[in-house]
């Protein structure tokens, strides 16, 4: 067995003891930081639970529920981010009647840190996006729509560097090409820039100028096509330096994330979470206290099977 | 990852230990589930929950809303029936006012339309029912080929519902074509309004998926529908599917 081989099935092995029951975050805290990624991905305005009425995933999401669920992590948690992959509006009459105001009240609510553009936050055209988008107490971070020679102009960064206990997390947002998918009278003069392109330059500024730590590209792309079009999986192989894609606009339901590595050796995470706020993806990375370098990445299992309890 | 070393389990804690005592070189990475359920063991945030509250029951109010009324139910069927020839022509009569000009022809399918419109009072909620996806009316522009491979594929398969139209089914087969009354001319091209689900592709009507001209009209197909409805009310009508036959089946 190659060195190499060894230390990746001792990783396992130390999930599996993990599961055995050693207290994962007493040996976290000796270990060093630890910064928890919360995300969801496609909410499609699913306010209230799916109706219980026999179909799958059947009483499952909500947002007050979702709600409790964060709250009692942040008090588990010192380094919490929350993010979403877009496709925020679009499928419940709530978007129909209020056009996005609730969704955007309620993430904010919930203390969303940052979010991306999906196809469907185009539904109500640029003024419509304009009109809500002070409600949205979180930046929508856009790395390949240019807005110049829209109403939209100024209005979104393509990144945002969040920093937790001295380690900086650089977050940057990638959306889908929009003509086929959204009407033009919607999204008017907004350019779609090539993804590939626009990801290495935030790999570089958000590496050498803001000298992150760890970068995560929240993709609205899709998590895998066969043709040729640009992809979550593709995007990992061609673009080097992202450390975590959290995917959407496929509603893939992921059992566990893929982890793929570039020719150069570095590894890239990718994750999503189906749709409809029916899950929460939690992602627990552990950096170094002397090096800030990233010494391990969980994805463990938290069963949510007894009420959480709230105070 | 799929990983024949669990068996061995016992032995890799072991080796752990050891492995523990060095730096290691690869930032470990473990791949399980990572999705927290989000289901009814979680308790409902009351600050959310009372922010939703006020929006929810005005969404409840407006799904109760009466929109109109029907003597009878429209429910669905083969080649055609009350409720798709009701939507094919409210198609038309909301379309073509936006679309400046007529149309030749009006299409749904079976399955796009997702329950039959009940007798008595329809409700906003009904409609939303009946149509809850984001469907937009298009216009396309089709040769008389394309135009005759879809009469083809509704009269083999039976769940397109045709408006403006008529023609007669002969062992799977469609003939003797009317368009506004008058036959299906090969060399001519004819203007279909549709959703833009079907005209992409939904249902496999490949036919209309290379136009000649392809037109959105901003109009969702709900919101025609209630729109429709709304107007019949407003007009003291009732919903009613359209009387006349429009396909003929031969034995």
């Amino acid at each position: 067995m190659k060195r190499r081989d060894f230390l990746k099935h001792t990783a396992i092995g130390a999930a599996g003891i993990g599961i055995l029951g050693l207290p994962f975050s007493a040996e976290a805290a000796r270990e060093g930081i630890r910064l928890t990624i919360l995300h969801t991905n496609d909410q499609h305005s699913r306010i209230d639970p799916f109706p219980d009425d026999g179909r799958k995933y059947g009483g499952m999401g909500g947002m007050a529920r979702r709600a409790s669920l964060i709250k009692s992590i942040r008090q588990q948690e010192p380094n919490v981010l929350l993010l979403d992959s877009g496709d925020i509006w679009q499928g419940t009459p709530y978007f129909n009647f209020f056009e996005g105001e609730l969704e955007y009240k309620l993430m904010t609510q919930m203390g969303y840190d940052a979010a991306t553009l999906g196809n469907h936050d185009f539904d109500i055209g640029l003024e419509g996006l304009q009109k809500q988008l002070p409600l949205a107490g979180f930046p929508f971070l856009t790395a390949n729509y240019d807005f110049s020679n829209t109403i939209l102009k100024g209005r979104f960064q393509p990144y945002k560097v969040f920093e937790k206990q001295g380690i900086r997390v650089g977050i940057f947002g990638l959306g889908i090409e929009l003509d086929g998918l959204v009407s033009k009278n919607m999204y008017g003069e907004t350019l779609y820039l090539d993804p590939v392109e626009e990801a290495r330059k935030m790999v570089q500024a958000l590496r050498e100028k803001e000298k992150c730590h760890y970068v995560i590209c929240l993709s609205h792309l899709g998590y895998s096509y066969d043709t040729e079009k640009i992809d979550d999986r593709k995007l990992a192989t061609q673009v080097s330096g992202i450390d975590l894609i959290l995917g959407g606009h496929t509603h893939t339901f992921m059992e566990k994330p893929e982890v793929l590595r570039h020719e150069n050796g570095h590894e890239t995470m990718i994750n999503q979470v189906g749709w409809s706020g029916l899950f929460l993806g939690r992602i627990d990375v552990t950096f170094s206290r002397k090096s800030k370098r990233r010494t391990d990445t969980r994805t463990a299992v938290l069963a949510v099977d007894n009420p959480v309890l709230t105070s | 990852m799929k990983c024949p070393y669990f068996k061995y389990l016992p032995g890799l804690a072991f080796l752990l230990s050891l492995a523990a005592c060095q730096r290691p070189m690869h930032p470990a990475t473990s791949l399980a589930d990572t999705r927290l359920a989000v289901d009814h063991t979680q308790a409902v945030d009351p600050a959310v929950e009372a922010l939703v509250a006020p929006y929810r029951e005005e969404v409840t109010v407006k799904m109760s809303e009466v929109v109109g009324s029907a003597p009878v139910a429209l429910g669905k069927g083969d080649y055609e029936s009350p409720l798709g020839n009701f939507v094919v022509d409210l198609q038309l009569a909301q379309s073509e006012p936006i679309y400046g000009k007529p149309i030749d022809l009006s299409i749904t399918t079976e399955g796009g339309l997702r329950v039959p419109l009940p007798a008595g009072n329809i409700t906003t909620g009904h409609i939303f029912e009946l149509m809850p996806f984001e469907n937009e009316m298009v216009v396309l522009t089709l040769s008389g080929e394309a135009v005759q491979q879809l009469f083809n594929d509704a009269a083999a398969r039976k769940i397109t519902y045709i408006g403006n139209a008529t023609y007669t089914v002969n062992k799977g087969k469609a003939q003797d074509i009317k368009i506004k009354g008058q036959p299906l001319d090969l060399h001519k091209t004819y203007t279909l309004l549709t959703s833009d689900y079907l005209a992409g592709g939904g249902d496999k009507l490949d036919m209309l998926k290379n136009p000649i001209k392809y037109e959105k009209l901003g109009l969702l197909l709900r919101d025609a529908i209630h729109q429709h409805i709304q107007q019949l009310t407003a007009a003291g009508k009732q919903v009613t599917a359209p009387a006349e036959k429009r396909v003929t089946i031969l034995p």
